[in-house]
């Protein structure tokens, strides 16, 4: 299979010893869309969200403080960096591993939140997480395990599919959507973005819809339809 | 051509052509509503005239992110004309544009501080659950086609007929997904009038102007790659007839359909993504 008919022609390769990074015009926008709502997120302050008070014509103000402002901050910085690594990577274990990151880091932006909804669901969120992880990573062994490679210009270069590369496949495909709380797990996930913290809970967003559109990828590349 | 005379060339038709079909859209659904409804201009207008209107930030709102995610939505449009008309590149760039035009909805409308605007980011977060799966339909086109490239597309069409023939359930699936972005849609439940203007209603002056610019675009985009991947190789007429049709039919399900309430609407659209998802499948191992 050629890989240029996926993301576009390959533009170039950075071979890190048998970690070979490709780059196409997909992975370059998604990897470049990733650290400039990084970068803004780094740069940006939080905003006030107002609400009418009950039993009177006031208006409640709710803000982030400063320590808990500190530390989202730094972890919604971390999930953006591990969603631009997970964009451009050409290696399987290194898009699981930054997979487990970004699910490690998404509780953790909102954990620090004093709204007992948003911890709720970010529990809930964390229980899912936690529990994806299994199939992920088994997942990305199986692949492993069945093809001898964990490269993905190599795995596109496979002539057929397996029958144990398709079950590792779908254990990918449930691992990728626990981790980024994708549907159907997404009613859990949206409760935690009613906090305050636009620029963290961006990131948030992001990096399971930026994931969900890599992940089809590097699906379509270890199965083999054709 | 020049290619940045090419880029702003299509850019200015996607705007223009865009906001026409946009102002016509009104004009039908007023027409059937027994209105007589505004000129088909007006969303031109409409835009045009935000450029020149004072801009004023509410004090709640979180700055630079608030300026720059209504700016960086005019940019994310503006690449998917150049990933498309332009260049016929990938698709799965293209659904990667709209992946990021997903957190800009969502975050435009959370970054003022208004809760109206946090309303809408909940629904955004909400829609993009049912939005995404219908963006499967790629998969979909990739296992028939075995490319994702627009000219790659277009060059099988040409040899093997139109998509829409092979995998209908297909275009239905992308057809449902252009429905959820026009105005008044049964889906358009991040800008549902319950909501004020859901993530725009904190958008004032220049931001609002370069959201209304987006809008037309993607509209543009979006009809542009559904004729593109389902009627193959197209000239200009084709293209014109085709987003016409498709904007006259969207105005009229708009004028005749109530908005619907936002579990209901994601759970219509996740049936449609999942009837097509394996209505196609099954489709393509039977023939």
């Amino acid at each position: 299979m050629d890989i240029s008919t996926l993301g576009g022609q390959i533009l170039g390769q950075i071979p890190l010893g048998d970690i070979v990074l490709y780059l196409t015009p997909f992975n370059l926008f998604m990897f470049a869309g990733a650290l400039i709502f990084t970068a803004l997120i780094a740069m940006s302050r939080t905003e006030t969200q107002i609400e009418a008070e009950f039993g009177s014509l006031k208006d409640n103000e709710v803000k982030v403080g400063l320590e808990e402002f500190k530390i989202r901050r730094f972890l919604a910085i971390v999930c953006g960096l591990a969603t631009a690594g997970a964009m451009i990577t050409g290696d399987l274990f290194n898009f699981t591993l930054f997979v487990a990151l970004i699910g490690i880091v998404n509780i953790g932006i909102v954990s620090a939140v004093k709204q007992i909804d948003v911890l709720n669901a970010a529990f809930q969120y964390g229980l899912i997480a936690m529990i994806a992880s299994l199939p992920l990573f088994g997942g990305a062994a199986l692949v492993l395990a069945s093809t001898g490679t964990l490269s993905l210009l190599q795995l596109s270069t496979l002539a057929s599919t397996t029958p144990m590369m398709y079950f590792a496949s779908l254990l990918l495909l449930m691992g990728i959507a626990g981790e980024t709380g994708v549907a159907p797990f997404y009613a859990t996930k949206a409760e935690m973005f009613r906090t305050p913290g636009s620029p963290f809970i961006l990131i948030i967003h992001l990096s399971s819809l930026l994931v969900i559109v890599r992940a089809i990828e590097i699906l379509l590349i270890i199965n083999k339809p054709f | 051509m020049n290619l940045m005379a090419t880029i702003l060339l299509n850019v200015l038709i996607a705007f223009l052509l865009g906001s026409i079909l946009f102002g016509l859209q009104r004009k039908i659904m007023a027409r059937i509503q027994m209105r007589p409804g505004p000129p088909i201009i007006q969303h031109l207008l409409h835009t045009l005239k935000f450029f020149v209107k004072e801009s004023s930030f509410p004090r709640t709102a979180a700055m630079p992110f608030y300026v720059a995610i209504a700016s960086m939505l005019c940019a994310i449009w503006v690449s998917a004309v150049i990933v498309g008309p332009v260049a016929q590149g990938s698709l799965l760039l293209f659904f990667g544009i709209y992946a990021l035009h997903k957190i800009v909805e969502h975050n435009a409308g959370s970054s003022s501080g208004s809760p109206y605007g946090k309303l809408s980011c909940v629904r955004a977060v909400f829609s993009a659950a049912a939005e995404v799966p219908l963006f499967a339909v790629l998969i979909i086109i990739y296992l028939q086609t075995n490319t994702m490239v627009i000219s790659d597309i277009i060059s099988y069409q040409a040899a093997n007929g139109p998509l829409l023939f092979t995998i209908p359930l297909a275009a239905v699936m992308f057809f449902v997904l252009i429905l959820s972005k026009a105005p008044y849609s049964p889906f358009a439940i991040t800008k549902g009038k319950d909501i004020i203007s859901g993530y725009e209603t904190e958008h004032f002056g220049v931001l609002r102007g370069y959201l209304m610019i987006s809008e037309s675009i993607a509209w543009y985009m979006l009809l542009w790659v559904f004729l593109t991947v389902f009627f193959g190789p197209l000239g200009v007429m084709g293209y014109l007839v085709g987003m016409l049709a498709l904007s006259v039919l969207t105005a009229f399900i708009n004028a005749t359909t109530p908005i619907l309430n936002p579990n209901h609407s994601i759970m219509v659209q996740v049936t449609f993504a999942f009837i097509g998802i394996f209505g196609s499948i099954l489709l393509m191992l039977a023939f």
